[in-house]
């Protein structure tokens, strides 16, 4: 494809030597002009992911900390592959890396997955603008700032008098919980996976709401059951939307870790570190008394390394090529 | 303007969508562009507007090599299926657009806007969004606004497809007389033939990239040069049959199993020097129900057309299309005979597709 | 359609009611299939997860819960399911389906309770307990029984004694109450207590043992025949609300919580108190930090704060849809090299963990502050610095979207415009750019939106308030060593979240229909 849009340029017209000599001056000034449009994006991307991504490849082979930091990278101490052997051997890398797992298998499954599909499914079957109403509230998590979102989170699970869920418990005559250190693992789940409902109801809803109701109608004439409705149309109409839904939000579940630093900072004790909050913590966070930078970067890497490989993955799933529909003007 | 098409091609990654093309329209000449979709007719305009860049082959409007040249220093104007009005600008602004990007001051584009819009007969709707037009409306906008900066060639893309039928008599009528009176050398593309026959001086017919034929519309209709011109002008279409030449006692005789014709046409000798089967063609309305006739069949189907009947005749494994006085009150069931007109039958070389007459 | 018609109206889907053997038996069947289903998914999560999970050492309680869930809703789950299949197998048998429902309700929970009295769990479950009953009194907790060789009798506790702290946390009934049951079992809890006019210190050992809750037990009797006839008498219609409703019961009571704190003094759960603990306490203080009073700081320049906030999120609106659309237009309509490895690398960028960058971009940011100017706006510490960072973490799904955006116009409008004689330049912004204000005002309210929440680059990047934005300073009231006063931080939180609110009721549709658009063309 890409010979395609060489070949125009230049083949123009091979009988007339001045023709095909105008033809590349004008080439170059139609480039000019495409280039010129994505030029601001291409100075940020430069700016902010392809430099800094350079940068952290660099200093994860540095001994970059507290103690020798310096922003001058001529002057930091390079150790080669140092910061990933001790990565490998880390009793704590292991930990934070199946904890990573773990996490994310379990929102993506029960919330990014199963509870938008049944959110999609309930809201699709009442009426259009009390299903809109009630995809809307779904849609608070996402649009709350973080800050305040997880405020009102620990709210509802902190220790008597003040918390919510200890307030019923206490009405119900039942004993206190201590959410937070007890259920911290179910809080961090669930605290994340109510965002995340949000982008898979929306994929689903749409996709849903797209089946032909020619194929809905011909299924009610034949007198099918709700329940056979979802398993023999909706389901099989979704199959390519739930691909979608569970790739992206893998990569993001992967990646985010905000809600994660502010509900808990990774503890009680690295009990809820995730991979992308350590790449955070040994770097930028006060850890220990002492910042990282060197094996922070490592973490880093290791992550844009695993979040490049499954975009590429999900890139070939999503059949890219399908998406870039050639443009119909071809002059500039 | 004369436009002069030199081995035009272009193809699209390995698909060949306009093959060779070479054109030679006169100045002031209404041109139609006719064939089915995808046949490449819309890539060719879209070429001599400067859309597209030929992959290959010369494009010169007068003496004019414009192969490098932007649309905009083409001097065209454009109408599309779509109309493309934008959405955003009244129809007042959407024909001054032209005349604002030449620079052109105020007081002059209000007073050109004005006269295009009087031609056009929408002086009265300039204010308006295109959302509040009727199609037709849009379409007199469109073509305001393609005319309005006078340009040396005017292209159209399927123009009245979007329009009812009625709409559409209408407009083709309209366009014609505003070509003729201003002299714009003009390229149609449609697929609709009546549309060419009607308008064009002179027709080129595209088939898969290829031109088939390049012709007034007369010569298009009486001598097709090739099988898929004779299918593809006319309608009802034209019949068509295989069948064996000879000479007999009574002159030259077409036969195949189920039917026999006599022919008198001019080129006799042609037809009947080809060895071998071919395809023989008969217009519907050069075919006659005649009950004396030898050529029996079944009639399968009438569809009236309100002057004519149409009726679809089996005679053995051969269908025929022919038209009949719906005064005979023909029935499905009923049994005809047809006699074909011996001076009107064509011929062609089943393995070329070439006529054998012309 | 006519009402004559006697097949017409009933349609194909109502059967006539099945016989009651045939109905019984579906039902049966339903109930087994159901109870079998929890019941092995409660097992695969309690013995393959959780056993998987603790081996590579997830310290978590998540399987546990999940299957204990499985246990615990499977009564009402099958009560449920009893009551609807009944109801629409048996018309007209009101009767028969009541009397099927609660001897179903019944026996499940009888059932239930039988396993938990053989298993020791529910209401027949361990709880930590130091083995003595207590009352409050005046100067503190006074005990009143001490059970033989119990933990406490085993401690030298007395009954008499009264408890007055756990340490020096200083305990009334309630707080002991929660402490004994909160420790773990062999934990050891220092009792400073009372002894004849003396303050002694004991500690006390803290045991498991088993006993009946025969309350859970009854409420659990109640909660099932409630559900029974909640469930057979809600109108079918509304089951989807019910459940919808009750997903949702967190994010209401969490924002109920927010809006009652911000107007009283305590909150109690989402009961609001005064500083004595009874009902009462409302009061507008917890908005004083509107002339700029807060708390013990009693300085907040909340306005400057308000105004870092929307800087950030206006400046970011503005660039993303600036430079999106420049691009989005680029990769959408026109062809040239490199094009088709710009927009790979855009879907690579929308996938990308970006935050993981947030150490060279300091350095980036560093390295731009010294340039002159450029520097002063984009630098280190500065909103635009912060903004512009936000700008390209936003730049492949606003490319991407606006891209979709683009694709969607005609054709034939463009050509129209190069025709007409426009430049690529000027059909862009006086053709195709306001063919695409749906797209332009999603992109630029959800990137507002993200603008105005922002609080991990600001956290990292801004230093001081003179630049932090507001949900950075939530946070930084929440985290100080001082005592919280939550009430104050709900108050700042909901004043944040106003504009939200209100951006979101005006613009719901298009911020649903954000991801949906981006997706479009590939589905």
């Amino acid at each position: 494809m890409a010979s395609q849009s060489n070949g125009g340029a230049v083949q123009a017209a091979p009988s007339d030597p001045t023709l095909n000599q105008r033809s590349r001056t004008r080439a170059l000034a139609a480039n000019l002009t495409a280039y010129s449009f994505l030029a601001p994006a291409g100075i940020l991307v430069i700016l902010f992911f392809f430099i800094p991504m350079l940068l952290v490849i660099l200093m994860s082979t540095t001994n970059l900390a507290t103690d020798n930091f310096t922003t001058n990278i001529a002057e930091w101490q390079y150790v080669g592959l140092r910061q990933y052997e001790t990565l490998v051997n880390d009793p704590f890398a292991s930990k934070v890396f199946f904890n990573t797992v773990f996490y994310v298998l379990c929102t993506l499954t029960f919330f990014n997955v199963t509870m938008a599909l049944i959110v999609s499914l309930l809201t699709v079957h009442i009426p259009r603008r009390s299903g809109f109403f009630f995809r809307a509230l779904w849609m608070l998590p996402r649009i709350t700032t973080s800050a305040i979102y997880i405020m009102m989170w620990e709210r509802i699970l902190a220790d008597v008098p003040f918390g919510i869920l200890n307030w019923f418990n206490e009405l119900l005559g039942q004993a206190p919980v201590n959410y937070a250190s007890d259920y911290t693992w179910v809080f961090v789940i669930v605290v994340n996976g109510f965002i995340g409902v949000s982008f898979g109801m929306i994929i689903f809803t749409s996709a849903i709401e797209s089946i032909p109701k020619d194929i809905m109608n011909a299924s009610l004439v034949d007198g099918s059951t709700l329940i056979q409705r979802i398993r023999h149309i909706i389901l099989p109409m979704l199959r390519w939307p739930l691909l979608f839904v569970i790739t992206y939000q893998t990569l993001s579940l992967l990646t985010s870790f905000e809600q994660i630093l502010l509900l808990t900072d990774g503890g009680p004790a690295n009990r809820t570190e995730v991979w992308a909050l350590a790449a955070y913590h040994r770097a930028l966070s006060n850890y220990y008394g002492n910042t990282q930078w060197g094996y922070g970067a490592a973490f880093s890497v290791v992550l844009v390394v695993i979040g490049v490989v499954l975009a590429v993955v999900y890139m070939r799933v999503f059949r890219f090529n399908e998406l870039v529909a050639e443009p119909k003007i071809e002059v500039l | 303007m004369q436009v002069d098409i030199q081995n035009l091609t272009k193809k699209f990654g390995n698909v060949v969508a306009v093959d060779s093309l070479n054109l030679d329209i006169k100045s002031g000449e209404f041109v139609a562009f006719l064939g089915p979709s995808g046949c490449g007719k819309t890539t060719t305009l879209l070429m001599v507007a400067g859309i597209y860049k030929p992959t290959d082959g010369i494009m010169r409007f007068g003496d004019v090599v414009v192969n490098q040249l932007q649309p905009r220093e083409r001097n065209i104007g454009m109408v599309f299926q779509s109309y493309a009005l934008y959405p955003h600008m009244t129809a007042y602004s959407n024909i001054a657009y032209p005349l604002k990007l030449k620079g052109i001051s105020k007081n002059e584009q209000n007073i050109r806007v004005q006269r295009v819009a009087d031609v056009m007969g929408i002086g009265h709707l300039l204010d308006r969004r295109p959302s509040q037009l009727s199609g037709g409306q849009q379409q007199r906008v469109a073509l305001g606004r393609a005319l309005v900066k006078e340009p040396d060639l005017l292209l159209f893309d399927e123009p009245l497809s979007n329009l009812d039928a009625r709409l559409r008599l209408t407009m083709r009528g309209e366009i014609k007389h505003l070509q003729r009176d201003l002299g714009i050398t003009s390229i149609y593309v449609t697929h609709d033939q009546i549309e060419a026959l009607t308008m064009a001086d002179r027709i080129a017919v595209m088939n898969q990239g290829k031109l088939e034929a390049f012709d007034t519309p007369e010569g298009l209709y009486e001598r097709p040069k090739t099988l898929f011109i004779a299918g593809f002008v006319g309608n009802p279409p034209m019949n068509f049959v295989d069948v064996e030449v000879s000479q007999n006692g009574a002159g030259p005789v077409a036969t195949n199993n189920d039917l026999k014709t006599h022919f008198t046409i001019d080129q006799v000798e042609k037809v009947l020097a080809h060895k071998g089967p071919v395809t023989m063609g008969i217009r519907p309305e050069d075919i006659v129900v005649d009950d004396g006739s030898d050529i029996r069949g079944e009639v399968y189907l009438v569809e009236p057309l309100g002057r004519d009947d149409l009726i679809d005749v089996r005679i053995g494994d051969t269908r025929m299309l022919a038209l009949s006085d719906p005064k005979l009150k023909i029935q499905p069931g009923d049994t005809v005979g047809l006699r074909f007109n011996p001076e009107r039958l064509q011929f062609y070389d089943p393995q070329t597709n070439q006529s054998l007459v012309w | 359609m006519t009402v004559t018609d006697p097949t017409m109206v009933a349609g194909p889907r109502k059967a006539p009611p099945l016989a009651l053997g045939t109905a019984l038996w579906r039902l049966l069947r339903d109930i087994v299939l159901l109870a079998v289903a929890m019941l092995g998914v409660s097992w695969v999560f309690r013995e393959i997860l959780a056993n998987a999970t603790s081996a590579v050492n997830v310290e978590e309680s998540f399987t546990t819960v999940i299957a204990d869930t499985m246990i615990f809703t499977l009564p009402f789950a099958l009560v449920i399911v009893t009551a609807l299949r009944s109801r629409s197998l048996l018309k007209n048998r009101r009767g028969l389906i009541i009397g099927i429902t609660m001897l179903v309700a019944l026996a499940v929970q009888t059932i239930s309770v039988g396993q938990q009295a053989l298993t020791q769990t529910g209401a027949y479950g361990t709880q930590t307990s130091v083995q003595f009953t207590t009352e409050q009194a005046d100067e503190g907790v006074l005990v009143t029984a001490i059970e033989a060789g119990g933990a406490a009798e085993q401690a030298g506790i007395l009954v008499g004694d009264v408890i007055t702290a756990i340490r020096r946390d200083v305990v009334d009934k309630a707080a002991l109450d929660t402490a004994i049951l909160q420790s773990d079992d062999g934990a050891v809890l220092r009792f400073r207590l009372l002894r004849d006019g003396e303050e002694q210190q004991i500690p006390v050992t803290v045991t498991s043992i088993s006993g009946v809750n025969t309350t859970s037990i009854y409420m659990g009797y109640v909660a099932l025949f409630v559900t029974a006839i909640l469930a057979l008498a809600i109108p079918f219609g509304w089951i989807p609300y019910v459940l919808l409703i009750s997903f949702l019961m967190p994010l209401f009571l969490g924002y109920a919580w927010l809006i009652i704190a911000t107007f009283s003094q305590r909150t109690e759960g989402l009961l609001p108190v005064d500083t004595t603990g009874n009902f009462g306490g409302l009061t507008l203080d917890n908005w004083s930090f509107l002339s700029g009073q807060m708390g013990a700081r009693n300085q907040l320049d909340i306005w400057g704060v308000t105004l870092n906030s929307a800087m950030i999120a206006v400046v970011m609106t503005v660039i993303v849809l600036l430079v999106a659309s420049m691009a989005g237009y680029a990769l959408s309509r026109m062809n040239f090299p490199g094009r088709r490895g710009f927009l790979s690398m855009t879907l690579i960028l929308h996938s990308f963990p970006a935050v993981t960058l947030l150490i060279p971009i300091f350095i980036v940011l560093q390295n731009i502050g010294h340039i002159p100017l450029i520097g002063d706006l984009f630098g280190f510490n500065t909103i635009g610095g912060v903004a512009l960072i936000m700008v390209a973490f936003e730049l492949p799904l606003g490319i991407w979207l606006m891209k979709g955006f683009f694709d969607g116009i005609s054709w034939d409008m463009e050509r129209s415009a190069m025709i007409d004689g426009a430049t690529r330049w000027r059909t862009f912004f006086e053709i195709i750019l306001p063919q695409i204000r749906p797209g332009l005002l999603a992109l630029g309210i959800f990137s507002f939106l993200g603008g105005w929440n922002t609080y991990l680059i600001p956290a990292t990047f801004m230093v001081g308030t003179r630049t932090s934005n507001l949900p950075v300073l939530i946070r930084d009231l929440t985290g100080e060593m001082q005592p919280v006063n939550w009430n104050q931080v709900a108050a700042v939180g909901l004043y944040q979240l106003i504009p939200i609110l209100l951006l979101f009721v005006f613009a719901q549709e298009y911020l649903l229909n954000i991801y949906a658009g981006g997706t479009k063309g590939s589905s």
